[in-house]
């Protein structure tokens, strides 16, 4: 919201030497931040008003005007490409001597061949914002000759964030922050009343009421409406013209410009109608569907429950947002309905945003506006437009339809809670004294109790209990001035949660001791990225409104971008590790599941270059990564087996995957991307080797502490023995491990894999174990015969069930 | 001789001789010819009984000393004499350069959002908070209506939501787990909450659809502006190791009751003003503010009995600003250069020229 600082000393006399930056940085710092101040400074001087006598294009040339102005004294001729030039106007002109922004000083010339003395001064060189090249336009009541006052020109504009006001709708106007202000700097405020001159003294009793019907008075509270006669088209004054270029709004007419110059002051948006297209007025909801032309030409397809403004039925505007064109004012009108009205604000912020039109109007009524500005709003604008139209006449009584009052607000406010809640002692008087000074009354209601009133510019939406009334106080006070204190707190215990400690102690492992780096991507595919890998994800949680199109499914598992960061990385390293923790999403309906879930996943790659013997590497890499995981954070070992069915991701291998089993659930899987694969990613990328290792953490979090009885150091040593086993391929470590529980010996005390070993040197159809037994006696040292008794004992446990020692 | 003379003696001879050893052995046997089992001192201690009590306890005194003074001189003279015979046994022409780094190898990182989670996360545990998570894709209440954000009220439209075709959302901030997080604890109640967040925006380098956010929450007796403004302080001091000039101003979130912006001093110019924060010499660092009783009473808390705070940290621009990350999409990007220092993948440097 732009804010004129010329408009604001309308309303407070603030001091001439006042520098504008100070206030924008009180304004910031007590009522809505400002994001920039703007000087405009118009360097100009000697300006006058003149009046055409006559304008007739330059032959041969396309854009220029030979034209006549009389300044009263003095007659001109200048040459201008000023556009819509007509006799008797009255515009801004520069004669010679004159001096403007960005020209300088103004002489005479000859411009294709005629003499130009001085020049028609076109709106953007003193800051009227008008169409390039457009003259400034003046009002009949401006005398010819007059000098041109530089300080209705000259300004400074600040400009407030509508974030930061969205909830005070009093400030969408200039008197509204002219109150802010005064309060700041302890000013007095003007009255509103001393701008307007009360309608009833205008009024003629005789005069007819409008006819105003509401269907729905819970969408439009408030409709107040006037019928003026007497108006004529033609330009605003000068000030008028420039505090609405200042602030955003391009002067058009006088009609328009009082609307909205009425509408930037008060906040209060206005619509004329053409008086003669519009003398009844219904508001009612639109029918779905309804097509509407409004007054940009545009036809509309009105959303269901638009609220519509209908004259005998007849749509003529779209309430709160854009007139009709059918009805709107133009050059010839006379007559014009003024309308003033209150809408309920969803309704209009709902029709704004599925028409896809906001308006200065519709902004406004967003933020739930005062229904006592209406009635305000219209006298504004007639004891402004009095002032330019001097047969201006009412032609109807005021008109106010006001089912729907609202309750007056008020707030009991306990002043030791307000310093209680503040953190530091507020006077009374203080509290009393900036209440007041933003028009809250008061009365006392106990020794330390105060009944707040609430305005009704403050009351729709904004302050409704004391925590809201606090606010005011303390923001006056200064937030600066409030000593900052720790707060003293109630010690209590907090359950853990236990998915964040599982979450950052994986982290804190895999990327601190794991050499694992970690990435972080979108939580949805990319389906250009699936169709690369050739992965057609099934059933799968949707965006209604997606980033970009082919980024509307969230991801199930985080295979996709750990392959896609696999192949970004291996440009530049040989050998690395990736992983991610994050959300993947589960639809309802797979796998047996009642309902949408989101699941905490993490996944690993490792990556590095060389296939064959290097995949395996690749693969014991990524299998005892997430052994020390799982000891290190689960405190338990994971195991590995065969997976229970076909596999069911492209990148799972046909063979070399493994289901991963974590206290006997299982919990993911582990495995190398096949070759296939990896070609569709790159044709380069099956000389690499990649390792996967995707997880659920959620079914982790719960898991009952495991019990560690350490078991005593030995007092007598024990013997260590390697036997390295022949076993049929398909016999899996699983199963031999089972097997081997079957062996009972006094002496041993353990029996542990070594590793497994895989060679085209060995018999065919099998592999190599090797097995490492510590065997020892509590009581004794052991003899060469204990050890050679064992050796024997386990050989033949080994020969009888068809795992013979390697020679 | 008296028996001090005597000892004067012995020490002398003692000291010359664990000098003039050459080695281990020459001095182990020297030092039992004093202080062994038969050496002299050690008889000459024996001797001590014979004297009358007041001469015995002088004379015990000063013997006793220089046992003490001679055992720690040949425990120090062994030592030298090893670590000389030591070194005479190494073979010191093998070629060694002590500068060599160790060879490359995987040295591992946390993304650097991360990195600044956890510190974050531990500024908040010394201060006595417990960390609480809560899920990305979230239900419409908990992430507007329970923050007396009803689907009339305007500010839902300030967000951008991304919603699921399922009619649940995802979290827009994390201040969707406030009333989460009261319905599970009750007050008195200190809660951060680290966690991704995601907003329906045009992604450019400032701005990302999908960023983090720590959200924290004190909700006590009694709990005051001035309390607020003294948190933020010192999470910050604890942040940038120093105090900061901040500043509070008001601030509209509906959630909260006043609402606040938090500045800081610009860390670029230091409060002089640059393009980094519009000359103006702040940075808007938290959005914070009394927690608002309409969603004290969404968490089953009486707004009569207690107060509250809330704030909202961005981890993400933080991260930005801690690791001079100057687009933000390098957050999310498969590319781990963007996100680790050179010599985290690629060992130890040499030169590095960006």
């Amino acid at each position: 919201m732009l804010i004129s600082l010329n408009w604001l000393r309308d309303f407070v006399d603030l001091p001439a030497e006042l520098d504008p930056h100070e206030l924008a940085e009180r304004l910031t710092m007590v009522t809505a931040e400002v994001e920039s101040v703007e000087q405009i400074a118009v360097e100009a001087a000697g300006l006058l008003a003149a009046e055409v006598l006559s304008c007739r294009p330059i032959s041969g040339t396309r854009q220029l005007w030979r034209t006549e102005v009389s300044t009263g004294r003095q007659q001109f001729v200048t040459v201008t490409a000023a556009e819509g030039l007509a006799t008797g106007q009255r515009l801004l002109y520069a004669p010679p001597g004159a001096q403007l922004p960005g020209i300088g000083n103004v002489g005479r010339s000859t411009v294709a061949d005629h003499k130009s003395e001085g020049m028609i001064v076109p709106g953007e060189a003193v800051g009227i914002t008008q169409a390039t090249q457009q003259a400034v336009f003046l009002p009949p009541s401006v005398q010819v000759g007059s000098i041109v006052d530089r300080a209705d020109l000259a300004d400074w504009v600040i400009e407030i964030d509508n974030k930061a006001i969205t909830h005070r709708p009093d400030l969408w106007g200039h008197y509204g922050i002219a109150r802010e202000v005064a309060a700041i700097y302890g000013l007095p405020l003007k009255p509103y009343q001393a701008f307007i001159t009360p309608l009833e003294q205008m009024e003629d009793s005789a005069l007819p009421q409008i006819p105003l019907v509401i269907d729905d008075p819970d969408k439009c509270p408030r409709y107040s409406g006037l019928l003026i006669d007497g108006l004529v088209s033609q330009p605003s004054p000068l000030r008028m013209q420039a505090r609405l270029s200042h602030v955003g709004l391009r002067p058009i007419d006088l009609i328009v410009d009082l609307t909205n110059y009425v509408m930037a002051e008060l906040a209060q948006p206005m619509h004329a109608f053409d008086g003669h297209q519009v003398d009844r007025i219904e508001v009612a909801v639109a029918k779905s569907g309804e097509r509407f032309t409004t007054l940009d030409g545009l036809e509309r397809v009105m959303p269901a429950g638009a609220l519509m403004i209908q004259s005998a039925r007849r749509n003529v505007a779209v309430a709160g947002i854009m007139g009709g064109s059918e009805s709107e004012v133009t050059s010839a009108t006379t007559r014009i309905l003024l309308e003033s009205a209150n809408f309920e604000p969803v309704t209009i912020r709902r029709c704004a945003s599925a028409l896809g039109h906001r308006t200065e109007a519709s902004a406004r009524f967003e933020k739930s506006l005062d229904p006592a500005n209406t009635v305000l709003g219209i006298a504004r604008f007639v004891e402004l437009a009095k002032a330019e139209l001097p047969d201006l006449r009412m032609a109807s009584t005021l008109s106010d339809c006001y089912p729907k009052k609202p309750h007056p607000v008020s707030v009991e406010v306990d002043l030791e809670f307000v310093d209680r809640f503040v953190g530091r002692h507020i006077e009374r008087r203080r509290v009393c004294q900036i209440l007041e000074s933003l028009e809250f009354e008061l009365t006392p209601t106990g020794d330390r109790k105060i009944r707040v009133s609430v305005p009704s510019f403050r009351a729709t939406r904004d302050i409704s209990m004391d925590a809201d009334v606090i606010e005011e106080v303390a923001r006056f006070v200064g937030y600066e001035n409030i000593e900052p204190r720790l707060p003293a707190v109630e010690l209590r215990r907090f359950e853990p949660n236990p998915l964040h400690r599982l979450e950052r102690r994986s982290l804190e492992m895999l990327c601190g001791a794991l050499g694992f780096a970690e990435i972080q991507s979108y939580i949805w595919y990319d389906a250009s990225w699936l169709s690369v890998l050739g992965f057609a994800p099934g059933p799968c949680l949707t965006l209604r409104n997606p980033p970009a199109s082919g980024l509307d499914v969230l991801r199930q598992t985080l295979a996709p971008d750990l392959l896609r960061s696999a192949e970004r990385n291996r440009h530049h390293l040989e050998r690395f590790g990736l992983v991610e923790l994050g959300s993947v999403f589960l639809p309802a309906g797979a796998d047996g599941r009642k309902t949408d879930l989101e699941r905490r996943h993490l996944g690993l790659a490792f990556v590095l270059r060389g296939s064959g013997k290097d995949e395996d590497k690749c693969l014991e890499q990524i299998k005892a990564a997430v052994e020390v995981w799982a000891h290190q954070v689960l405190d338990r070992p994971a195991g590995f087996v065969a997976p229970s069915g076909e596999s069911r991701w492209l990148w799972q291998h046909a063979n070399k995957t493994a289901e991963v089993v974590i206290a006997d659930k299982p919990v993911g899987y582990v495995t190398v991307v096949p070759d296939p694969l990896k070609g569709r990613i790159h044709q380069h990328l099956r000389r690499w080797s990649i390792a996967l290792a995707e997880l659920c953490l959620d079914g982790l979090l719960e898991l009952p502490p495991i019990e560690s009885h350490l078991p005593p150091v030995p007092s007598h040593p024990q013997v260590q023995l390697d036997f390295s086993i022949l076993a049929d391929a398909d016999r899996s470590f699983v199963q031999i491990a089972d097997l081997m529980k079957r062996f009972k010996h006094p002496l041993l005390r353990r029996l542990g894999f070594l590793g497994s070993y895989h060679s085209p040197s060995l018999p065919p159809g099998t592999r190599s174990l090797t097995l490492r037994a510590w065997i020892g006696h509590p009581q004794r040292t052991l003899t060469e015969d204990d050890r050679h008794q064992f050796e024997a004992a386990f050989t033949q446990f080994l020969a009888k069930n068809d795992l013979p020692l390697r020679s | 001789m008296s028996l001090i003379d005597q000892l004067d003696q012995i020490g002398q001879d003692a000291r010359k001789a664990a000098d003039e050893a050459g080695d281990a052995e020459a001095l182990a046997r020297t030092q039992s010819a004093v202080l062994g089992r038969k050496g002299s001192l050690t008889q000459l201690l024996r001797s001590l009984g014979k004297l009358d009590p007041q001469q015995r306890a002088q004379a015990g005194q000063a013997a006793n000393q220089l046992k003490a003074e001679l055992a720690e001189l040949f425990a120090a003279r062994r030592q030298q004499l090893l670590a000389e015979s030591d070194r005479r046994q190494q073979d010191q022409s093998v070629w060694f350069d002590p500068t060599t780094p160790a060879p490359v190898r995987q040295i591992g990182s946390v993304h650097p959002v991360t990195a600044v989670q956890f510190e974050i996360e531990d500024i908040f545990t010394r201060l006595g908070f417990t960390i609480e998570t809560g899920p990305e894709m979230d239900t419409e209440y908990y992430n507007f209506d329970a923050l007396n954000t009803p689907s009339t009220h305007p500010a839902r439209d300030m967000q951008d939501t991304f919603w699921l075709t399922n009619g649940m959302l995802l979290r827009t901030q994390t201040s969707a787990v406030q009333v989460r997080a009261m319905e599970k604890f009750g007050p008195p109640l200190r809660v951060v909450v680290p966690g991704r967040c995601f907003r329906a925006e045009t992604v450019d380098a400032s701005h990302n659809n999908t960023f983090h956010q720590l959200e924290g929450l004190v909700v006590d007796r009694s709990i005051s502006i001035a309390n607020l403004i003294a948190t933020m302080k010192l999470l910050l001091r604890e942040v940038f190791g120093r105090d900061l000039p901040v500043r509070l101003r008001p601030g509209f979130f509906p959630f909260v009751e006043p609402g606040f912006e938090l500045d800081m001093t610009c860390q670029i110019c230091d409060g002089a003003g640059c393009k980094t924060c519009s000359r103006t010499g702040w940075i808007e660092m938290l959005p914070c503010g009394m927690v608002h009783p309409n969603v004290l009473r969404a968490g089953k808390v009486d707004p009569q009995e207690y107060t509250g705070f809330a704030f909202g940290l961005g981890l993400t621009r933080l991260a930005m600003m801690k690791y001079g990350i100057s687009d933000i999409r390098t957050l999310t990007s498969p590319d781990l250069r963007g996100l680790n220092r050179p010599e985290l993948l690629y060992g130890p440097t040499i030169i590095e020229r960006s």
